[in-house]
C-alpha cells in the first residue's frame, strides 16, 4: 500500500515537473527563436491531431484491457497493419477502383471481423498454449509486415494500394458552427467520435462494472477470482480478442483517414502499435487517459505540416521522428508503470 | 522507484527463460524443425490459395537456396550477417534483456563505417595494405558507435526504468530515420541522383575466394564464425559472461552473489550494440560498398530475432539458424526474379516459424496426442 502511495506522490511530481518543462520549453522556443506560435496551433492542427490520435487510442484502449486482464499483448502493431490492409482489401473488393462511404465502412467492418478471427488463433496460442508473450507479439508484428504488403502485390501488383477512398467528415448542422469548437469535434471524421465513444465506454465498463473488475482481477490476483467462481481463462481469451479486434479497427480507422494502404517500409502503420502500448502506459492503465496520450502523440505526428505551413524550414524526415522521441522521453521520465501483479503468468485452474 | 516492479518484471524474464531453456538440444532440433515445417506448410496453403503452384513454389525455395554454387554464396551472404545480427540478439536474451534495436544499431553501424573509410582514405596509401587498415578501422568505429547506439536503451533501462523492448524500437525508427536524412543531405556523394553516399574505393574490399560472387566473400563468412567463437569463449568463460548469464537464469542469486545488475544490464545492451555494428559493418564493405536509404536495407536485425529464438539463444546455434534463414532469404530473391509470387511471403513465413517457436506447448501436446510424446518425461 504504501508504494502505491508513494507512486502516486511521484507520479504527480512529475507530471508537474513535465508540464513546466514543456511550458519552459514553449517560452525559450516562442522568445529567443521566434516560433509563431500561432500559426502553429491552428484549429485545422487539432482536427488533424485527433484524426492521427484516434488510430492509436483504438489500439491503446485494446491493449490495455489484455494488459489489465494479465496478458501483455505486444502484438498490436501486426493486428494494426492486419487492420489497414485488411480495410483497404474489402473496400477494392466492394468497390472497385471508386468505392463510396458505404463500401469503407464495409471494408472498416470487414477488417475488424478479420482481425477478430487472428486475435481468436492468437489468444489460443497465448492462453492455452501458454506461448512466450512477447516473442509471440513480436512474431504478429513480422507475420504482418511480410503478409500485409503481400496481400497488397496480389491485389494491385504493387506494396501500395491505389487512392481508394478516405473517411468524409460528418457536418453537424447547428453545433459545427460553434466557433472552433464547432469546427474540431462537429465537422469531423465520425471515427474520431468512434474513438472517443469506445474510449469512454471502455472507461466505464473497467472501471464501474462488475465485469471490469473481473478483468481487473484476473491481471491481479487470478487465484482470488478463480475461488470467487468465475472462469479466469474466459476472461482472459475475451480481453486478448478484443485487444486484437481494437488494434484491427485502429488499423482500419488509419487506412480510412487514408484513403489507401501503403506496404513500404514498416507500412504506414509505421511504428504506431507500439507506441499505442506507450499511451496506455503514460495514460496510467486507464482507457480516458491512454486517449489522452494517444492525442499527444497524434499532435507530435501532425507536427511537420504546421512547420511547413508556419514557414520553419525544418527536414520532414526529422520531424517525422517527434514521436518516437517523445515515446524514448516519456517512459525515461515515467519509468515503468506498476503492471497488474500476475501479467504474464500463466494460469491453470486447480481443479 | 520500483523495485517491485522490477523484480516482477525480471520474474517475468525468468519464466521464459527457464521455458526455453528447459528443453533439451533434441527438443529445440525437433521445435526448430517442426516449426519451420508448419510455417512452410502455411506459406504453401497461401500460396495455393493466391491461385499459385505450391510445388513449383516448393522447388524454387530449394533450388533458390542451394541449388547451385551462386545460389550456395548468395545463401552464404545473408547467413553471414544474419549470424552476426543473430549473435547480438542472443547475447542480450542470454542475459534476460530484449535487445528489438539489432536493426538500428546494424545501421547506425554500417553507416559510420562508409563514413569513416571515405573520411580516412585520402590518409591511407591506395592498395592492399591501405584497404586493410580502412576495413579495420571503419569496423572499429561501427563497433564503438553502434555499442554506444546500444548502450543508450541499456542506460534507460538500467537508471530509468524504461522498457527496453519499445525504447529500442523506437530507436531503430530514429536511426533509420536520421541515417535517412544524412544520406540523401549532408552525405549524399556528389553528383548522386539517388540517395547514396560516395562509393568505397576499389581497393577497399574483402578478396573474391572459393566463390564469384561480388557481394560475398569466404573471408566475411569466417570473420562471423570468428566473432561467434569469440562471444562463446566470454559468454562461457569470462567474468563479464557469467554475470551476464546468471543474471538471464537467476536474478535474484546474481544480485545476492554481488553482481551490479544495473552495471551488468548496460554491459549487456553495449556488447550487444558492438557486435550489431561489425554485421553493420561486414554488411557495408563486403556487400554494398557504399551506404543508401537505411529503409531499404533489408531487415537482417528483425530477422535475427527468428535465428536467435531458433537457437535458444546459444551463439553456437545461431550459425545453423541463419543459415535456415539465409537460405530463406536466398530463395526469397530467387523467387522475386523467376517466379511471379510475391516474396513478401518469405517475411510472413519466417514470422510463423517465430510464433510457433514462441509455443512450444503447441507441439508438445500435439506430440502427445498423437503418441510421440512422453519419451522424455
Amino acid at each position: 500500500m504504501s508504494g502505491a502511495t508513494l507512486r502516486t506522490d511521484e507520479r504527480s511530481r512529475l507530471l508537474v515537473g513535465t508540464v513546466l518543462v514543456v511550458a519552459a520549453l514553449a517560452v525559450v522556443s516562442t522568445t529567443v527563436f521566434d516560433l509563431p506560435v500561432g500559426a502553429i496551433l491552428t484549429v485545422g492542427f487539432v482536427e488533424r491531431a485527433l484524426q492521427a490520435a484516434s488510430p492509436i487510442a483504438l489500439a491503446a484502449v485494446g491493449g490495455l484491457y489484455a494488459e489489465k486482464s494479465g496478458v501483455f499483448n505486444i502484438g498490436l502493431e501486426g493486428f494494426m497493419i492486419f487492420g489497414a490492409v485488411a480495410a483497404a482489401t474489402f473496400t477494392y473488393l466492394f468497390g472497385g477502383d471508386a468505392p463510396s462511404q458505404t463500401t469503407l465502412w464495409l471494408g472498416i467492418l470487414g477488417a475488424t471481423f478479420v482481425c477478430g478471427l487472428l486475435s481468436v488463433a492468437f489468444a489460443v496460442l497465448l492462453v492455452r498454449y501458454q506461448a512466450n508473450q512477447i516473442v509471440a507479439g513480436l512474431a504478429v508484428w513480422f507475420i504482418g509486415l511480410g503478409f500485409g504488403p503481400f496481400t497488397a502485390v496480389l491485389l494491385w501488383g504493387n506494396r501500395n494500394s491505389p487512392g481508394l477512398t478516405s473517411m468524409s467528415s460528418v457536418t453537424v448542422p447547428g453545433l459545427s458552427e460553434i466557433p472552433i469548437l464547432g469546427r474540431v469535434l462537429f465537422d469531423t471524421s465520425p471515427l474520431v467520435w468512434l474513438a472517443g465513444a469506445l474510449a469512454v465506454a471502455a472507461w466505464v465498463v473497467l472501471f464501474r462494472t462488475k465485469y471490469g473488475y473481473w478483468v481487473q482481477a484476473a491481471g491481479e490476483n487470478p487465484e482470488a477470482l478463480d475461488t470467487a467462481g468465475i472462469d479466469v481463462t474466459r476472461i482472459r481469451y475475451a480481453a486478448v480478442i478484443f485487444s486484437g479486434v481494437m488494434a484491427g479497427l485502429g488499423g482500419a480507422v488509419l487506412m480510412a483517414h487514408a484513403g489507401s494502404f501503403t506496404g513500404t517500409g514498416d507500412t504506414m502503420v509505421n511504428g504506431r502499435g507500439w507506441i499505442a502500448i506507450v499511451a496506455y502506459l503514460f495514460g496510467n492503465y486507464n482507457p480516458i487517459g491512454a486517449a489522452l496520450a494517444a492525442l499527444l502523440f497524434g499532435g507530435l505526428d501532425m507536427l511537420q505540416i504546421q512547420f511547413q505551413t508556419a514557414g520553419i524550414e525544418l527536414p520532414n524526415r526529422l520531424v517525422n521522428l517527434f514521436p518516437y522521441v517523445a515515446v524514448i522521453v516519456v517512459l525515461t521520465v515515467w519509468g515503468s508503470t506498476r503492471m497488474p501483479s500476475s501479467v504474464g503468468e500463466h494460469y491453470e485452474s486447480e481443479e | 522507484m520500483s523495485d517491485a516492479d522490477s523484480s516482477r518484471a525480471r520474474a517475468l524474464l525468468d519464466r521464459a527463460a527457464d521455458r526455453v531453456f528447459d528443453l533439451t538440444v533434441l527438443e529445440r532440433l525437433a521445435l526448430a524443425a517442426a516449426s519451420t515445417a508448419l510455417a512452410l506448410l502455411i506459406g504453401l496453403v497461401v500460396v495455393a490459395a493466391a491461385g499459385y503452384d505450391p510445388v513449383q513454389f516448393l522447388r524454387f525455395v530449394f533450388v533458390g537456396s542451394f541449388g547451385d554454387a551462386s545460389a550456395t554464396a548468395r545463401t552464404l551472404k545473408f547467413t553471414t550477417i544474419l549470424t552476426l545480427t543473430g549473435v547480438a540478439v542472443a547475447i542480450a536474451f542470454r542475459a534476460g534483456v530484449f535487445n528489438i534495436g539489432v536493426q538500428g544499431q546494424f545501421v547506425v553501424g554500417g553507416f559510420t563505417t562508409v563514413v569513416t573509410i571515405l573520411w580516412l582514405a585520402p590518409m591511407f596509401p591506395a592498395g592492399t595494405v591501405g584497404g586493410v587498415l580502412l576495413m579495420v578501422f571503419g569496423t572499429l568505429a561501427a563497433v564503438v558507435a553502434a555499442g554506444a547506439y546500444g548502450a543508450l536503451p541499456g542506460i534507460l533501462k538500467a537508471y530509468a526504468d524504461a522498457n527496453e523492448i519499445i525504447t529500442t524500437i523506437m530507436l531503430n525508427f530514429v536511426a533509420v530515420g536520421v541515417v535517412g536524412y544524412l544520406v540523401e543531405g549532408a552525405f549524399r556523394g556528389e553528383g548522386n541522383r539517388a540517395p547514396n553516399t560516395e562509393r568505397l574505393p576499389e581497393y577497399v574490399s574483402l578478396p573474391r575466394i572459393v566463390y564469384d560472387n561480388p557481394d560475398f566473400s569466404i573471408l566475411g563468412f569466417a570473420a562471423a564464425l570468428l566473432v561467434v567463437a569469440l562471444v562463446a569463449v566470454v559468454m562461457a568463460r569470462t567474468t563479464v559472461g557469467y554475470d551476464m548469464v546468471t543474471s538471464g537464469f537467476q536474478q535474484a542469486a546474481a544480485t545476492f552473489s554481488g553482481v551490479d545488475a544495473e552495471r551488468t544490464i548496460v554491459t549487456t545492451m553495449t556488447l550487444s550494440g558492438m557486435v550489431a555494428g561489425v554485421a553493420g559493418a561486414v554488411f557495408a564493405i563486403m556487400i554494398q560498398g557504399y551506404y543508401s536509404d537505411p529503409a531499404g536495407v533489408g531487415t537482417y536485425g528483425f530477422d535475427a530475432i527468428a535465428v536467435s529464438l531458433l537457437a535458444a539463444n546459444n551463439p553456437l546455434g545461431v550459425v545453423p539458424a541463419s543459415l535456415l534463414f539465409g537460405g530463406l532469404d536466398s530463395a526469397a530473391s530467387y523467387i522475386s526474379i523467376n517466379s511471379d509470387v510475391p516474396v513478401q511471403l518469405i517475411d510472413g513465413i519466417v514470422g510463423l516459424v517465430v510464433l510457433f517457436v514462441a509455443a512450444p506447448e503447441l507441439f508438445r501436446m500435439a506430440a502427445e496426442r498423437i503418441g510421440l510424446g512422453g519419451a522424455d518425461r
